[in-house]
């Protein structure tokens, strides 16, 4: 009978270990190198031209043959480390660049410092540099980025005697021009918003960091969260909030969430924020709107027109087996000819300088307006890097500027109380 | 024979048992090792004693909130949502023509699947648009802001899971018909009227089912994550952090900042709350429930 136990017993575990057994190396019959690279880029726009890059790139050499994996948008970077950790990670990975340093910190991806010159480093923008550098090491390499525009109504600003080619440049001017462009309806609520600072794609933090001259919520890895000048952003949209109705203003947000049509298409908002690849929307669903595109405006006439970004980067998690190879790779993906290739057609900012500058070249019309514009914006872009110590500051922060655009506390409170619970969740 | 059939039981149990071991027992024993560690998935596993749960009770706010929050949500929907399927469930125990059909209808909502309800809701919830405020609108009543502003954010949520007190309708309404006729009847010969026989004798027929419902709901509704999650920007826990519930802050930390070892002790922290309060119900419940066959033990 025993023997029958162990015959199960055996059978379960060679099941098991089938599980885990994977390839010891990468390289496959024909002895070419095969690297896994991950995207969460599966949408009919992008994943073909992903898909594009890949193939020029395997075409180009006989060393290395790329193969994409899709992982949704939601799963990629939990699967990502739960890879590491199973010692089994892709070779390549697109990864979100306000977060190098904590993977960096953390041990989670490949230094790769030692395939890194001054070259390749100065092909770059340099607040791309500094955000995939940790401990004067590099840990990724910037593959895009955005920055944030103010688009405007151009049709909105005639009627209300505005000149459409001179978009507000100052704080000062935004009001003014809100002001104009407000239009009530016979019961009261809003036929059209000229702008209101918390809707769109710049909000709270984002208007913070433009009015302190380009300074943001963290600053040399610690919070700065309670300076004058934020403080005053934080006053001044509650102000703005109380002119138009804070009722008005979240039943307007509530609705900008049910409606089909983007709020600046329809016509319900005549100046909003957002990033360059707004273009493609416009273009799409826009259809005769006349519009134009500006800097953010400036907190007064002697700060920069601070906007501020995100982006995206490519690394090589740790313990992936070919590092040589995926950094090949990926000194590929982030060089002139696939980077001007991904922004001509994706419209995203891209991190090769020179990249950027053909793209200017190749570019007419409205699209080539727009970019040369973003081009503009990005001398004054921020770009908000998550310090390994407080890996929860925005979660913290939030809630209380809430509260003070609510009117529950004091702005002076809000951002004290702010500052104060930043600093005690330093890990 | 008895050794050699216990083997064979063993064996033909034995998927349970590795499924058990393996996917419920070790993830266990791993989380509460974990929540002693500063874990974060990859790499670094130190062992840190109780630091984790020394910050969760002394230096992390927004521990408090979610608790708070959560406690708030269990509070008011619990008690609700039973009284709501109590009441329903005795208004369709009558004997009338199509009332299967009404059956039918209040069982629906339960049928529907969570996301796309959440969806719905954030429709009807629309501040000057949506259907709620527009009835409320018929009575001269200003309806609020409801996932807008920060103190209508939880009675929203609640008010959402009213819609589907179907589930435990359904419950109710089975043991309901299981209350013997001649009770009623009895009951009746007495001169008792409809309001005394269903305090009299319907509730305490069906308290071992109201205890039931309670238990599990207390424990559902102590895991609310997804409502949040979906119905808030980005899931980041509604305005001002009213609907940061005790899991999303846990899942926050988990899978956004990737610290397991506090995400763990969260956990188990819940696990002891939401035990005591198992128990307590449990010790209560001695007072109130009616077993017709007796003590219960």
């Amino acid at each position: 009978m025993k023997k029958w136990l162990l015959i199960v017993c055996a059978g379960l575990l060679a099941v098991l270990s089938a599980c885990s057994s994977g390839s010891a190396d990468n390289t496959n019959a024909e002895g070419k190198v095969e690297l896994d690279f991950w995207t969460f880029w599966g949408s009919e726009t992008r994943r073909p031209m992903i898909e594009k890059l890949i193939e020029d790139f395997n075409n180009s050499q006989d060393e290395i043959v790329v193969k994409h994996t899709y992982v949704p948008w939601g799963d990629i970077w939990t699967k990502n480390l739960a890879a590491i950790a199973a010692g089994d990670p892709p070779d390549v990975i697109v990864n979100d660049i306000r977060t190098v340093k904590i993977r960096a910190s953390n041990n989670q991806v490949e230094d790769m410092s030692k395939w890194v010159d001054d070259d390749l480093k100065d092909s770059f923008y340099p607040h791309l540099w500094d955000a995939v550098t940790y401990k004067d090491k590099a840990y990724a390499l910037p593959f895009t980025t955005d920055t944030r525009m103010l688009f405007y109504n151009k049709d909105a600003f005639r009627e209300a005697g505005l000149d459409p080619e001179k978009p507000p440049r100052t704080w000062e001017e935004l009001k003014e021009y809100s002001d104009k462009l407000t239009v009530k309806n016979a019961d009261g609520g809003y036929e059209q918003v000229g702008y209101y600072p918390n809707w769109g794609n710049f909000t709270t933090h984002d208007w913070m960091i433009n009015a302190d001259d380009g300074k943001g919520l963290m600053e040399g890895g610690e919070p700065t969260i309670n300076t004058p000048a934020k403080k005053e952003a934080i006053q001044w949209m509650y102000d703005w909030k109380q002119e138009l109705g804070s009722e008005a203003v979240q039943n307007m947000k509530a609705e900008f969430g049910n409606e089909q049509q983007d709020p600046f298409i329809s016509g319900k908002v005549a100046m909003w924020a957002e990033i360059g690849t707004f273009y493609k929307q416009l273009e799409e669903f826009g259809g005769d709107l006349d519009y134009g595109v500006a800097t953010m405006p400036a907190y007064n006439e002697d700060t920069k027109p601070w906007s501020t970004g995100g982006g995206f980067v490519m690394e090589i998690p740790k313990g992936a087996k070919n590092p040589e190879a995926s950094m090949k790779f990926i000194k590929y993906l982030t060089d002139v000819e696939a980077q001007t290739y991904w922004g001509e057609n994706n419209f995203d900012n891209i991190a090769n300088k020179e990249a950027t500058k053909q793209i200017t070249e190749n570019l007419d019309g409205k699209g080539a307006e727009i970019f040369q514009k973003s081009m503009e914006s990005l001398e004054y872009t921020y770009l908000s890097i998550t310090p390994p110590e407080y890996p929860e500051y925005e979660n913290l922060v939030n809630p209380l500027i809430d509260d003070a655009l609510n009117g529950k506390i004091s702005v002076e409170e809000a951002l004290d109380q702010a500052q104060k619970d930043v600093e005690n969740s330093e890990q | 024979m008895s050794l050699k059939e216990n083997i064979w039981g063993y064996i033909f149990i034995a998927p349970w048992i590795i499924g058990f071991l393996g996917l419920t027992l070790g993830p266990l024993l791993f989380s509460l090792v974990t929540s002693f560690t500063d874990y974060n998935v990859t790499s670094q596993m130190n062992f840190t004693g109780f630091d984790n749960y020394k910050r969760m009770f002394t230096m992390d706010p927004l521990f408090w909130t979610s608790l708070y929050n959560t406690v708030y949500f269990v509070v008011f929907s619990v008690p609700l949502t039973t009284a709501g399927a109590v009441i329903v469930a005795m208004l369709l125990n009558q004997k009338m023509k199509g009332i299967k059909i009404f059956r039918t209808i209040y069982y629906l909502p339960a049928v529907l699947s969570g996301v796309a309800v959440y969806f719905l809701w954030m429709q009807l919830l629309s501040p000057s648009t949506g259907l709620v405020n527009t009835v409320l609108a018929w009575f001269g009543i200003d309806g609020p802001a409801w996932l807008f502003e920060p103190e209508w954010t939880k009675p929203a949520l609640v008010m959402m899971k009213m819609w589907s007190v179907g589930g435990g309708m359904l419950l109710y309404l089975a043991v309901m018909q299981g209350v013997p006729k001649a009770m009623y009847e009895a009951a009746e010969l007495d001169g008792a009227g409809s309001i005394r026989k269903f305090f009299h004798i319907t509730l305490p027929m069906i308290t071992p089912i109201i205890f039931f419902d309670m238990v599990t709901s207390t424990i559902g509704a102590f895991q609310i994550f997804q409502e949040a999650y979906v119905m808030t920007d980005s899931g980041e826990g509604g305005p001002s952090n009213s609907l940061l519930f005790y899991n999303l802050h846990m899942w926050n930390n988990a899978f956004e900042i990737f610290n397991m070892g506090y995400a763990s002790a969260m956990a188990w922290v819940l696990f002891i709350i939401v035990m005591i309060l198992t128990f307590l119900h449990f010790k209560l419940s001695k007072k109130w429930v009616y077993y017709e066959s007796g003590d219960q033990k």
